[in-house]
């Protein structure tokens, strides 16, 4: 499982307070943080008015660079400030993200053209987001299409189908497993991502709900995702399952996170 | 004659088996329209009993969308031996979540709520223009104008929205409510809203009261 950590998120009050107050080091050890627990990907993204979007996502991106040797998810709505600050990424990570709204693919994909750069790329359009599988796996078919004309293969694009509401969409797993099925049917080497926390969205326990939507998810072929690796239960309930699945040889991975006190129930140092 | 406050505790209690049940029995009696127009109002009443229970954290969204459908349903029941009265709209409602949001489970709840209680909703769907509810407004001519939104930046949209329709001229001829999760008073006085609110059942009460 690839792991984007998504905690340098100026929507998350703590990091939005840092932000304002420039507060580098407090920024510096959430990356460190991730990058321990297992984040692959450092997510960063500024949540500050549109003015001020771009020089914020500078400052995020060259403090996590100057503190971990990960590369960077730099994650905006707006694909002119990705291209704007695009270049002060001093290795090859990924783009969150693009879809069928507004130009967002004729911006990004020709910049990473040529590149190793990956992309997220999210399954709405102008019409809205999606529900069901067919109409997900037709934007995803535009989505790989247009990438490829900037040779873009799709193993270098995650696709998010953008999982609803479970509470208002009882079968909003199944369609996303059977999205990601569907998808990978046609694209062998695509990925499919998913946030976790959209699911539990107007329900009681989320972190629960959270938790086992990701058991699922991954048991059903989810390649990456969006979370937070610093969460206890969150690790506890990947590492579990990658064991569960077989992709952990001999469940070292797993005992070795037990023995450094990252999963289960705390150990007092 | 069936028990209003009973009516009332099963829509409350979202006891769906009880409230068709209850209701089936009153039709098959053949009531008179203003008996008909006692058991909507309780089915009102006990819709309120949700938006409480919902505000308690004892309901969840779930439970709200399910409590529209119950509504939906209740409604369907009783529509045969509602007198000619009763089945005439009690107001026009022009309703989307705003521009740059896709958000539409609030939208959705509320739009059945304010249906079940009578109004007339034309739904502009999602990320709906300020242009869109400005045409829609001349077009149907509205009591109520609702904009949605879960985004912070919803907000924006909805003064924008506000403004357009200041515009055309339209803005005193309607009476505006925004809800969504980042709706407060100080977001309803900058966007020049009427009302807002964060709870469906809550907001239809105060649209009721609007036409009454």
């Amino acid at each position: 499982m690839i792991i984007i950590g998504e905690k340098i998120n100026g929507t998350i009050p703590g990091v939005k307070k840092a932000i304002a107050a420039k507060d580098e080091e407090f920024i510096r050890s959430i990356a460190i943080n991730q990058a321990e627990a297992g984040a692959d990907y450092i997510d960063v993204c500024a949540g500050t008015a549109p003015e001020i979007e771009a020089e914020t996502l500078i400052w995020l991106m060259d403090i996590v660079q100057g503190a971990v040797d990960k590369p960077l998810c730099i994650d905006s709505p707006n694909p002119k400030t990705i291209a704007k600050v695009f270049g002060h990424a001093k290795k090859p990570g990924i783009i969150n993200s693009v879809s069928e709204e507004g130009e967002k693919c004729e911006t990004i994909y020709p910049m990473i053209q040529g590149t190793e750069w990956q992309v997220i790329a999210l399954t709405c359009d102008k019409r809205g987001i999606p529900s069901d599988v067919q109409t997900r796996v037709d934007i995803t078919k535009i989505l790989v299409e247009k990438a490829q004309k900037y040779d873009i293969t799709p193993d270098r694009i995650h696709i998010d189908p953008l999982v609803m509401a479970l509470s208002a969409d009882n079968r909003s797993l199944l369609n996303f497993a059977d999205t990601l099925t569907a998808v990978k049917k046609l694209y062998p080497t695509i990925k499919v991502t998913s946030g976790l926390s959209n699911i539990s969205f107007g329900m009681p326990l989320r972190k629960i709900v959270n938790q086992h939507f990701l058991a699922i998810a991954v048991y059903a072929g989810m390649d990456s995702a969006i979370l937070d690796p610093c969460n206890r239960d969150i690790l506890t309930t990947l590492l579990t399952t990658e064991a569960l699945l077989g992709r952990d040889r001999y469940c070292r991975n797993f005992a070795n996170a037990y023995r450094k006190n990252k999963i289960g129930p705390p150990k007092n140092e | 004659m069936l028990d209003m406050q009973e009516l009332t505790k099963a829509v409350g209690d979202l006891d769906e088996k009880k409230v068709l049940g209850l209701l089936n029995e009153f039709v098959a009696s053949n009531p008179s329209p203003q008996d008909t127009a006692m058991v909507v109002s309780a089915c009102q009443q006990g819709m309120a009993i949700v938006g409480d229970l919902f505000d308690a954290k004892e309901y969840f969204v779930g439970d709200l969308i399910f409590a529209g459908e119950l509504l939906t349903s209740a409604i369907d029941i009783l529509k045969p031996v509602m007198g000619g009265e009763n089945t005439a709209k009690i107001g026009k409602m022009v309703l989307a979540t705003v521009q740059g949001d896709l958000h539409d489970i609030g939208k959705n709840i509320f739009k059945s709520m304010s249906e079940a209680a009578g109004f007339e909703v034309y739904d502009l769907g999602i990320d709906a223009p300020a242009s869109a509810f400005v045409e829609k407004v001349k077009e149907v001519n509205p009591e109520i104008v609702g904009m949605s939104g879960v985004l912070t930046l919803a907000l924006d949209s909805m003064k924008n929205t506000v403004e357009a329709l200041k515009e055309a001229g339209l803005r005193d001829g309607v009476k505006l409510i925004i809800g969504g999760n980042p709706v407060t008073e100080e977001a309803c006085n900058m966007i020049g809203a009427d009302a807002f609110t964060t709870n469906a059942a809550e907001g239809v009460k105060i649209c009721q009261g609007w036409v009454k």
